[in-house]
């Protein structure tokens, strides 16, 4: 029966998305609620499937009864379940500060709509198993995004936003037109199927065209150098909890993920993908801290080091060995905590102060006590200052390119993990060290949902060390980092458990 | 184990019992950080009585015992004297929790044997020392950042030589790796991980946040960080390397040596023009590493060992120097050098005290900055017998430096304590200026006994318990012994004739004549401060242009990587201008590039 929890992923966000937009604008608080409750549900779900994982392995819920490849199906194994974790426990924390965050802007039902669909996109690409359902959920997200990016509806929102839906666009289309490609050859869709044609052999050249399209348009998805640039002008226009939401789960979810489950799972990692992989990682890695580091919008410094880190996300699992991955992985999900847990802080900071302007503001630790004392956390975690979680998933990266003997890449991510450490002093001292500006004498701290999210994401940022202790380790992160290790066997697991 | 483990986890929840007192019982807080550090340094006691342990993770031998004991005692000095110094400060309790953290991590940063556990404790002092000097106010923050970016920059590149080391020996314990440096992979190993101790050590040229943070952090946490506590891990990581870990060639020794002696001369020129004293002091706490690097660097026993002794000493007069300066702000609300004089009379301990440690640090016979200079010295001599020209250098660069050491605290003694006032004392009254109270100069006046102690007795205590055991079998063996007791017994005994005669009556043939004022020609009827001193230094054409380049941070590590890096980011900042469509253009070059690429 455990196969049932499968379509919960993607049917409670989309039933709350339309039971919001029937209710929430009639009875005030209903949305904050159901919001709330649905990621709530959704959190809890996918760390209990963490256990349901560890005994099955592999779980495979065929939409209508159809086997496949005939039918449409959902597959959850132990990469997905990684993903579905970090995915809604994001989205809830990230619900809950929306409570109190999102009363400055009108028609709160509407957001709480949006994000519960890009929720459900998100969900729904991590548990397909379907190339083009996970296509069309990609597209759910994606779309979602672009209207919240909006949300706004001021000058610099909106042409972030259409700057970001062009470029989102333009990569849709070339995933779509990878999948076409992919079908002509294969005449299936389902992507362990598709993985058993492909191995047959036949067409190899259209396989690289299609690798092709999919490194540009999941590239773009997760933002790596050079296909980064709606990124920077995307997450600072959003509404802080979304900025967390894109920076936090949404590249990954879209980007990474999609890349890890094609070209490993479906394609076969071949040497020239994972040198490209390694090499684009690098390039975001560098890229991505240097902007930042010239940088005085502090959201947008924050949204230059989500190129920076998938950069390190990505290096690491180019690497393609078991230390690599799963220091990519891991980092995958302190990622996702502590820049969620950053935008949140510069939310909370724009919410007391009104601006973004590092050289506005000034002492605000005085003033600020909670966003201040969890900025501090989650800026140690991005540097890598131990205890935090960071360190372990970076040292993790760093040893793994120095065993792999790419010494290059192993200076290269030092180096930067060198300059995001600097840009986050610089964070500190202007934002929350330094001279209180007069103007800022009258800031108060923020509400008591917005600090709640920030603590608990703090705590999961002190105590991320913890997933790597032999018991912890063995049901979340080893599950995972196996899936991509065994790279096309998946498809055989796919038929097995259905069989 | 248990007996190691101990005194860390109780560090860490006492740390949090701080945090979780309540805010108006300012006094409970304070006792009870007294009470950690108390325990603290009981269990370091413990740990150095007790026999060596190797338990795996952790492990004691010769070398970290006495370093846990150093980390105890300065751990509780630093605490007496924040008890008074920083009665005003308003979060006091995230500074306690800071410095009983620091105490314990700094304890298992020295026990740790696992590679993993000792990277944590050395990363994580790294963020303690951020959060102290944070304490010093708004006007700390630059300085804080400049001072982590260096330490946590240098600790990532130990991370980076921690990797190499594991990949060539596939081992995580320090006790049991051994490396021969003779290629280029682990000849890296040894200068990455080497960087972390040298930048936590404040050599050159990672050094520059020292003086920066002298400046800036509260006195208690300047004595207590990169004064002791910082220059104790470095130079025992330091020594760890080279005793253990590492079996160096010739040429690393080398490398070693030259950082020294160029760490000592440099730092104690900029020492000598500075107007500010704990600036002054911070380059000071520079130039002495100097001198322990100089010392490992030379290889031999004597030259360790002296190396290892001069940072005991070192943490233990500069400790008492930036304690008394800070006995001189507390009174005197300044720290400018121009503005001080003539306090002597009002403040006789710590004008005691600052004169005992200044001899010590200018190597003043009997004292025990003397001793282990000497040790130094002989390490040098010793190492003439393996050939080479280098030896000779660094002998001529550390005696130079220990003399320009002694010109420059003339200075200070001169321009605090005795000369004149300024006429019109703007930040002082003279009902304030008498002496501090007894928990601020009991921590000093420890100290300068010690120096005196360490100094006289030199072989019955410190090298017998402390610095012998610490070597690897074989021993000591001074060339040239210095009979510290007897030649003690003869000083005082020619000061005391001197004294006699000068009683005696022989007044008449005494001459008279100006006081010493650093060799510079001022008229009669001019406040001498002291800052005049050596200002002709300064006008030496060449010395001079240097001086300037330093003043605009030419010799700046973090200035020049600074504008290195902000050379490409305006690069990158120029290609991204905001255009749609050149971004979408990015899109597709990078996509053709990858089609070439895949599709050839």
């Amino acid at each position: 029966m455990t196969h049932m929890l499968l379509p919960l992923f993607v049917v409670i966000p989309l039933g709350a998305a339309f039971l919001n937009s029937l209710l929430g604008k009639r009875i005030k608080g209903f949305s904050d609620i159901l919001s709330a409750v649905a990621t709530c549900a959704l959190a809890c779900i996918s760390i209990y499937s963490i256990f349901i994982i560890k005994d099955a392995g592999l779980i495979v819920y065929k939409v209508g009864g159809w086997i496949p490849p005939i039918g449409i199906v959902m597959v959850m194994d132990g990469l997905t379940v990684f993903m579905a974790v970090t995915v809604n426990l994001v989205a809830f924390l990230i619900s809950v500060y929306s409570i109190s965050y999102m009363e400055k802007y009108t028609e709160k039902w509407l957001f709480y709509c949006l994000f519960l669909l890009m929720v459900a996109g998100l969900n729904g690409v991590i548990i397909s198993g379907d190339l083009f359902n996970l296509y069309v959920f990609l597209e759910i997200a994606a779309i979602a995004s672009y209207a919240l990016v909006a949300f706004g509806t001021e000058h610099e929102e909106l042409e972030a936003a259409f700057k970001y839906a062009v470029m989102g666009s333009v990569a849709s289309s070339f995933i779509l037109l990878g999948i076409v490609f992919l079908y002509s050859v294969t005449s299936t869709l389902n992507m362990a199927d598709m993985s058993l044609e492909i191995a047959k052999g036949g067409s190899p050249r259209i396989i690289m065209l299609v690798s092709v399209f999919f490194l540009m348009g999941f590239g773009l998805k997760s933002a790596l150098v050079p296909f980064h640039a709606w990124l920077p002008d995307a997450h600072p226009s959003a509404p802080a909890p979304i900025s967390a939401m894109l920076s936090g789960v949404l590249i990954k979810s879209l980007g990474v993920y999609a890349i890890i489950r094609i070209f490993f799972s479906v394609f076969g990692a071949t040497p020239q993908i994972l040198n490209t992989l390694m090499l684009l990682g690098a390039l975001s890695m560098m890229v991505g801290v240097c902007l930042a580091l010239g940088q005085w919008d502090l959201k947008r410094l924050l949204a230059y080091h989500s190129i920076s880190q998938i950069g390190y996300v990505v290096l690491g699992i180019g690497l393609a060995t078991p230390l690599g991955i799963l220091g990519g992985l891991f980092h995958l999900f302190n990622h996702s905590v502590f820049k969620s847990l950053l935008f949140l802080n510069s939310g909370s900071v724009e919410y007391a102060t009104g601006t973004r302007d590092l050289q506005k503001m000034g002492n605000l630790k005085e003033k600020m006590p909670v966003t201040s004392a969890t900025s501090m956390v989650a800026s140690m975690s991005i540097a890598g200052i131990p205890p935090f979680n960071g360190f372990w998933s970076k040292l993790i990266i760093i040893v793994a390119c120095v065993q792999a003997q790419h010494f290059a890449y192993a200076v290269w991510a030092v180096i930067a993990s060198l300059l995001t450490l600097a840009s986050f002093m610089k964070v500190q001292r202007y934002g929350f060290f330094g001279e209180l500006r007069g103007r800022l004498s009258g800031v108060q701290e923020s509400p008591f949902f917005m600090k709640l999210s920030m603590i608990l994401l703090a705590v999961i940022c002190l105590a991320g060390g913890i997933l790597l202790l032999p018991g912890v380790y063995g049901s979340f992160l080893e599950p995972a980092r196996d899936v991509i290790l065994a790279g096309k066997d998946y498809a055989k697991m796919v038929f097995m458990s259905v069989r | 184990m248990k007996l190691l483990l101990q005194p860390i986890l109780t560090s860490l929840l006492a740390g949090i019992v701080i945090l979780l007192i309540p805010k108006r019982f300012r006094r409970v807080t304070e006792s009870f950080s007294f009470l950690a550090s108390l325990y603290l340094l009981a269990a370091s006691v413990r740990i150095f009585l007790g026999s060596p342990v190797n338990a795996g993770y952790l492990y004691v031998d010769g070398l970290s015992r006495f370093i846990v004991l150093g980390i105890g005692f300065f751990g509780v000095i630093a605490t007496l004297y924040s008890l008074r110094f920083m009665a005003a400060y308003k979060e006091y309790r995230s500074y306690y929790a800071y410095i009983i953290w620091t105490i314990g991590f700094s304890i298992l940063a020295a026990v740790s044997n696992n590679i993993l556990i000792l990277m944590v404790a050395w990363g994580f002092l790294g963020f303690t020392l951020y959060m102290l000097i944070n304490a010093g106010g708004p006007n700390a923050a630059g300085t804080s950042k400049k001072a982590f970016i260096i330490i946590g920059g240098s600790d990532s590149l130990m991370i980076l030589g921690f990797a190499l080391v594991w990949f060539i020996t596939g081992d995580l314990n320090l006790s049991s790796i051994k490396i021969v440096v003779d290629n280029s992979m682990s000849s890296w190993a040894f200068l990455l991980v080497a960087v972390g101790a040298f930048a936590k050590a404040g050599v050159m040229p990672f050094h520059t946040w020292v003086p920066d943070t002298a400046k800036d952090a509260p006195i208690p946490v300047t004595a207590f960080l990169p004064a002791s506590l910082d220059k104790l891990l470095g130079i025992y990581l330091l020594a760890r390397l080279v005793l253990n870990v590492f079996i160096l060639n010739d040429a690393t020794y080398q490398v070693l040596m030259i950082i020294g002696a160029v760490t000592i001369v440099a730092a104690v020129m900029m020492a000598l023009v500075q107007h500010d004293f704990k600036k002054l002091l911070g380059y000071h706490a520079v130039s002495q590493v100097g001198y322990m690097v100089l010392g490992i660097g030379t290889g031999n026993p004597v030259g360790i060992a002296g190396g290892l002794f001069h940072m005991l000493n070192h943490a233990i007069y500069k400790c008492c120097l930036f304690l008394s300066g800070g006995n001189v702000e507390f009174k005197t609300k300044t720290s400018d050098l121009d503005s001080l004089g003539g306090l002597a009379k009002f403040m006789p301990i710590t004008f005691g005290t600052t004169l005992i440690a200044s001899f010590a640090i200018s190597g003043l016979p009997p004292l025990n900055g003397f001793f282990s200079k000497w040790m130094i010295y002989q390490g040098l001599v010793e190492k003439s017998k393996s050939g080479g020209v280098l030896w000779i250098f660094c002998l001529v660069a550390a005696m130079f430096g220990s003399a320009l050491t002694l010109a420059s605290f003339i200075k200070l003694i001169h321009a605090i304590f005795l000369g004149k006032t300024k006429d019109e004392p703007r930040t002082t009254n003279h009902e304030r200026r008498n002496e501090v109270s007894f928990s601020m100069w009991l921590p000093p006046a420890i100290l300068a006994g010690l120096c005196v102690i360490f100094g006289v007795f030199a072989y019955i205590i410190p090298l017998k318990y402390f610095i012998i055991p610490a070597l690897p079998e074989g021993g000591l063996d001074l060339i040239g012994t210095w009979p510290s007791l007897k030649a003690t017994v003869f000083l005082i005994a020619g000061l005391g004739i001197g004294l006699l005669i000068y009683l005696m009556g022989n007044l008449k043939g005494i001459r008279e004549t100006s006081s010493y004022i650093g060799g510079e020609e001022i008229d009669d009827d001019m406040r001498l401060s002291g800052t005049e001193f050596y200002r002709a230094i300064e006008e030496i054409p060449f010395i001079k242009r240097l001086y300037t380049k330093a003043n605009n941070g030419a010799f700046d590590l973090y200035e020049q990587g600074k504008r290195f890096v902000f050379f490409f980011i305006d690069i990158f900042r120029y290609l991204h201008n905001g255009v749609l469509s050149s971004y979408l253009v990015w899109c597709l070059l990078g996509m053709m590039i990858l089609f070439f690429s895949f599709i050839r």
